[in-house]
């Protein structure tokens, strides 16, 4: 037994059938849950297992949503995946369990339009002040030959 | 006591980055701070969905030019997790040296702005000198000073021949000679130690929880280093110590990149001396599997992430990029915000803010602008390459 599948293991045992899918690869794990369990699961290897470190949380487009995916760990990543629904995008923000998400869901509410609901200060982080409202460029409807509106001083 | 705000940057003498600070004051002591980092946003990531993996390499080195070796080095290892293909040993240990190399010269870059940044021109003048002949080594093995462009998908781009490698253990023990009485500058001279020490505090509690990396993290005495957590190219082979101290302020930040320098060194030595015989690069193909990785690697500045989603297409559906100055603006805050537990004086900051050794431009990866015609478009490649073919980049 390797660590990948104690640690599957320990999931399973703690969220039975709500761990959808999972995957392991070396020194990684990958597992898919439903959008209401992803705060608990995060709570769960943040309160209970003791990691500390979030590496980042990547969004992304894929067919039927938007997919979040938290990847926590020091050695060992496990990526914790969850689809939401393309129209009006929410998810709960897991800031308060690790305070250095604020940032990474700063910018995937900037690219992708998702809303972390009890985010502390959901603002822009990458886009220009001036970036039109409701473009997300990280949507794989924006067209890169957009042109990019132009930032005149700031004040 | 009321407060009142100080916008410092984008553009400031004490900043070498596009950050706008907006700090607020109590007098001249900073009680909150918040930032805007959108000033280069250039949309990389989007741009790899748009490229084919092997196009992505020459993109992904320009991330960062200080950490382009580390850059180009993670996408190769993500990329090729992707095939199920052995890697030939001896590129893995090229990698490394030149990896390790990259982080001799970011990490004396940083010792001479972080003396800058404290008034001591003269330590600034010599790491620099001294970085130039690390920089001349690059260029030597790699054929380029800054962006190597060393790390391929299949192995590197060229071998280190006998000749250079004795160059290069010759410049090992300029670089480690040189080290010795930096550290021994660092650790007895009163100008450095006044204006470091008990500066930019950050408990390991406050690292942990803002997600902190590299030496940052380090210097508040947390043990987390990716190359011993999950060993990449030949890390698993080439033994290092993981550098620690416990102070969690400027000055520990100095002593841990200090004190990496040797480690560095050591393990350019041990790499050269253990290198494996054998072809340094094989050919694959260019349709990678379905699948998904994900890489990380310490550049300079700390652990940095690479994921991508393969469909098994010729390019990838998604390749998402965390650089170690994202994850190190809440550890900043932190140090930046005193709340009463410890004075941070306005001077302070440009110190502060040097000591996360920051790089703006990595971190806001996304667009192109003519601010003097007050326009701005995007050419396509086709434009580009039409230009770039009657030698005119500029209209």
């Amino acid at each position: 037994m390797n660590v990948e599948e104690d640690v599957l293991r320990e999931l399973k045992e703690a969220f039975g059938g709500l761990i959808l899918e999972h995957k392991t690869q070396k020194m990684r794990v990958y597992i898919r849950v439903p959008r209401d369990s992803y705060r608990e699961v995060v709570k769960y290897l943040v309160i209970t297992k003791g990691i500390y470190h979030l590496e980042t949380i990547t969004g992304m487009e894929v067919k039927d949503g938007i997919e979040i995916i938290a990847h926590l760990g020091t050695g060992l990543s496990i990526s914790v995946r969850t689809t939401i629904g393309k129209e009006n995008p929410k998810i709960s923000s897991i800031c308060d369990l690790i305070p250095g998400a604020e940032f990474y869901e700063r910018e995937i509410h900037d690219l992708l339009g998702v809303v972390f609901e009890s985010h502390p200060g959901l603002r822009r982080l990458v886009l220009a002040d001036d970036w039109p409202e409701g473009v997300y460029p990280l949507r794989k409807s924006f067209e890169s030959k957009h042109n990019a509106p132009l930032r005149e001083g700031f004040d | 006591m009321s407060t009142f705000d100080i916008p410092i940057g984008p553009m400031h003498p004490a900043l070498p980055e596009p950050l706008l600070l907006k700090l607020e004051l109590e007098g001249e002591t900073v009680v909150g701070v918040d930032f805007d980092v959108s000033y280069m946003h250039r949309g990389i990531e989007k741009l790899l969905e748009a490229k084919t993996y092997f196009q992505g390499l020459p993109l992904v080195e320009r991330i960062c030019g200080i950490c382009n070796a580390a850059h180009g080095l993670c996408y190769t290892l993500n990329v090729e997790k992707l095939y199920d293909k052995e890697i030939p040993p001896r590129a893995q240990y090229l990698r490394l040296v030149v990896e390790e190399l990259s982080r001799i010269h970011s990490h004396l870059l940083w010792l001479g702005i972080a003396a800058f940044e404290i008034g001591f021109n003269t330590m600034f003048m010599y790491t620099w000198r001294d970085r130039e002949a690390v920089m001349d080594m690059l260029e030597a093995i790699t054929g380029n000073r800054v962006t190597t462009e060393y790390s391929q998908i299949g192995g590197v781009r060229r071998d280190i021949p006998p000749n250079l490698a004795d160059k290069l253990l010759k410049t090992m023990d300029i670089v480690e000679e040189r080290t010795k009485y930096y550290v021994k500058v660092a650790l007895s001279e009163r100008t450095i130690a006044k204006r470091t020490q008990g500066v930019g505090y950050l408990s390991p509690e406050d690292a942990k929880a803002t997600c902190a990396v590299g030496p940052v993290l380090r210097a508040s005495g947390v043990k987390n280093d990716i190359r011993a957590d999950d060993p990449y190219a030949a890390h698993a082979d080439v033994p290092f110590n993981v550098i620690t101290y416990d102070t969690c302020d400027v000055f520990a930040r100095i002593v841990v990149r200090a004190q990496e320098l040797f480690e560095c060194v050591n393990m350019i030595r041990t790499a050269m001396k253990n290198l494996p015989q054998g072809p340094f690069r094989v050919k694959l193909p260019m349709k990678p599997n379905a699948g998904e990785a994900l890489t990380r690697v310490e550049a300079p500045r700390g652990e940095l992430f690479h994921y991508t989603l393969s469909e098994g297409a010729l390019k990838p559906y998604r390749y998402k990029v965390r650089t170690p100055t994202l994850a190190n603006l809440g550890a900043l805050r932190s140090m930046l915000t005193s709340k009463g537990r410890y004075v941070v004086n306005i001077g302070d900051v440009p110190i502060s803010y040097g000591s996360i050794d920051p790089c703006i431009c990595c971190t806001a990866r996304v667009h192109l602008f003519d601010l003097k015609k007050g326009k701005s478009w995007v050419w396509t490649l086709d434009e580009l390459r039409e230009r770039s073919k009657r030698g005119k980049l500029l209209p």
